[in-house]
């Protein structure tokens, strides 16, 4: 009975309800898109990091800073057998040290980053180098990204001059062969960074054996003098960052929400100001205060109901139109952001239910707290048009 | 029989030491950088010097006095450009602080920053601290003759003693007459060559000969140049102790 009543009380508001269905479905939309982009950037974001970087964590000597450049030469260990007993698919050996790269006879300061050639951990474009031995000759073949041959002005064949400190503090040169511009899909370990085979960066600086960090598969336990970063702790800036954009996410989604609840608010203020004679007239029949609120919250109901059925409607053909196309961010991979290709959504099936019940809760809240006052009406009052002024 | 082989022997020696004089001229490398050393070095130094920085697009002139004591302390004040003027820089041992008067702070030049370039030239600050006797640090061999500038120089090369030594092999061109250094070059382990210094105008102060100019060049940068112009040496001169003090480093 009181479904029929609000049922047919919703339609006769026509296009003051169409209008509060399509913002709430609009804004129902607006908010699984941006949750589910921001999953999909993250997911990506790691997926690329744990992919070219991180592995299942690194074990790494402790104090070492790879934001402090300058560092990096005092923070390297020979390689403990537990490691270096690992099968090549569970472990790879870095050894990071700085360099001057002389492009053109110009001065630009790099990492030098050496790995081992038979990994298969971490999945990078060095396919260049592993046709030379580990023999160090008087050209050094090297390998670089695209983002780091194109502030470099470098392309592959090209020949500069390196130099770098062996342990001891002396200085060493030699020409360095450009082999390879690959195609790194973390600008983290492009940008600045020229790749060399782990056995010849460690005879250019004399330190046979030696690492600036294991990168594993997995957790393996506690290694004597090396200190283990989970893959959180090695995005922590990253994951930081996207807490960030959460939170102006839900800044800007409680906007909408706060225009919907407006909108729903307000139309139940004019429902039952320009009602209040149907109000009283019910009342002077015999029904119940509290029945006529639960008629006038269910109009509400309806509203939240038919926003949902259009977010669906209109909705899912825009999710799975743009699951096709993606969000281009080539843009971020210049703020060194580890994603440079296309973004997808991630849509997570409980959090949009999580969040489309939130809608509702907010959307039946705003539709019963203007008409609760009901209950206090004077029927009288009502049936003459005058309890609400 | 015996007396016509010694006539032929000794005529055959008169003759090849008047056809290759410079062949029988004997240098002993390592005694020759020992009074190249002697030559530049004293107790205590005064400098006023200018630092014309030319990085290939601009050139910079900084004009700084220096103090020096030894090889473990030294103490230099910019006094321009208006940018570096205040600017402060104290060595002791292996240490170097730089206080700066726009920050109001001293920083510590220590360890990896030492190998960085100071102030946009083609020294590092380690290039512009290292005060040490060459000839204590390097084993000296000669490697030959050269004309330079008109003036006749053997050419040295040094072998560090030490792996630590930043460059493990220099070359000097000295001219065994004067004892005084013309050309120096700096190679990296490789051999590669990384530096090249000129030493020019050569004049007389006191007992000893100093150049008034040293040109540095980074020869793995195109057309940058530093050039030390040393305006005014004195040896020997007595240096408040106030100098090699760390509350020197401030306005």
């Amino acid at each position: 009975m009181n479904w029929d009543i609000a049922n047919k009380n919703f339609y006769r508001q026509g296009l003051r309800a169409f209008l509060n269905v399509l913002v709430t479905a609009l804004s129902i939309i607006a908010l699984i898109f941006m949750l589910s982009l921001l999953n999909g950037f993250q997911a990506q974001a790691t997926r690329n990091l744990v992919s070219t970087d991180v592995g299942g964590g690194h074990y790494r000597v402790p104090g070492l800073d790879i934001l402090t450049p300058t560092e990096w030469e005092d923070f390297t260990m020979t390689v403990p057998p537990v490691l270096a007993s690992l099968p090549k698919t569970d472990k790879a050996e870095v050894l990071v040290q700085q360099g001057q790269l002389y492009p053109n006879r110009r001065l630009f300061p790099v990492q030098l980053r050496g790995i081992e050639m038979d990994q298969s951990l971490l999945s990078l474009p060095l396919a260049g180098l592993k046709l030379y031995d580990d023999k160090l000759r008087d050209v050094i073949p090297a390998v670089v990204g695209v983002k780091m041959a194109r502030k470099a002005h470098l392309k592959k064949g090209d020949t500069v001059v390196l130099k770098w400190r062996d342990k001891g503090g002396a200085v060493d040169a030699r020409d360095v062969l450009i082999v390879d511009v690959g195609d790194i899909i973390n600008p983290r370990v492009d940008d600045g960074v020229v790749w060399l085979r782990l056995d010849h960066l460690r005879t250019m600086t004399d330190r046979e054996n030696e690492v600036s960090w294991v990168a594993v598969r997995e957790f393996l336990g506690p290694v004597q003098g090396f200190e283990f970063h989970g893959i959180e702790l090695l995005m922590s800036d990253l994951l930081a960052l996207l807490r960030q954009d959460r939170i102006n996410s839900k800044i800007l989604w409680g906007i909408l929400m706060v225009l919907v609840c407006t909108s729903v608010f307000n139309t139940q203020i004019l429902n039952i100001f320009k009602r209040q004679k149907e109000i009283g007239t019910l009342m002077a029949l015999g029904m119940a205060p509290g029945r006529i609120v639960r008629i006038f919250t269910l109009e509400g109901v309806l509203a939240a109901f038919w926003a949902l059925v259009l977010a669906l409607f209109l909705g899912v053909p825009f999710f799975i139109w743009f699951q096709g196309v993606g969000f281009d961010v080539s843009h971020l991979s210049e703020a060194s952001f580890p994603i440079r290709e296309t973004i997808y959504p991630d849509y997570q099936p409980r959090e949009i239910l999580v969040s489309v019940l939130i809608v509702f809760a907010l959307i039946i809240a705003s539709a019963w707290v203007p008409v609760k006052k009901i209950i206090r009406l004077d029927p009288t009052l009502a049936l003459r048009g005058r309890a609400i002024t | 029989m015996i007396f016509m082989r010694n006539k032929i022997a000794s005529a055959l020696v008169c003759i090849y030491m008047l056809v290759t004089p410079c062949h029988a001229e004997e240098i002993d490398a390592q005694k020759l950088l020992e009074q190249v050393d002697d030559n530049l070095w004293a107790n205590t130094k005064f400098i006023t010097g200018r630092l014309i920085i030319d990085n290939g697009r601009k050139v910079r002139t900084l004009v700084q006095d220096s103090w020096m004591e030894g090889v473990d302390r030294s103490y230099s004040h910019y006094k321009s450009p208006a940018r570096e003027k205040g600017t402060k820089m104290l060595k002791i041992a292996g240490k170097l602080w730089m206080y700066t008067p726009r920050t109001d702070r001293k920083i510590l030049i220590a360890g990896h920053l030492l190998r960085q370039s100071m102030m946009g030239s083609d020294l590092s600050y380690e290039d512009m601290m290292e005060d040490h006797k060459l000839s204590r640090s390097y084993s000296a061999t000669h490697e030959g003759f050269e004309e330079l500038s008109g003036t006749r120089c053997a050419i040295l090369k040094l072998v560090a003693r030490d792996k630590k030594t930043t460059y493990q092999t220099r070359k000097v061109w000295i001219s065994p007459k004067r004892k005084t250094v013309l050309k120096e070059e700096r190679f990296a382990k490789s051999g590669k060559l990384l530096k090249r210094i000129m030493f020019k105008d050569y004049e007389q102060i006191g007992e000893r000969l100093f150049p008034r100019t040293m040109v540095f060049r980074d020869m793995l940068k195109e057309n940058t140049q530093t050039t030390y112009k040393f305006d005014v040496i004195k040896f020997d001169v007595e240096i408040p102790k106030k100098y090699f003090s760390q509350s020197i480093l401030k306005r």
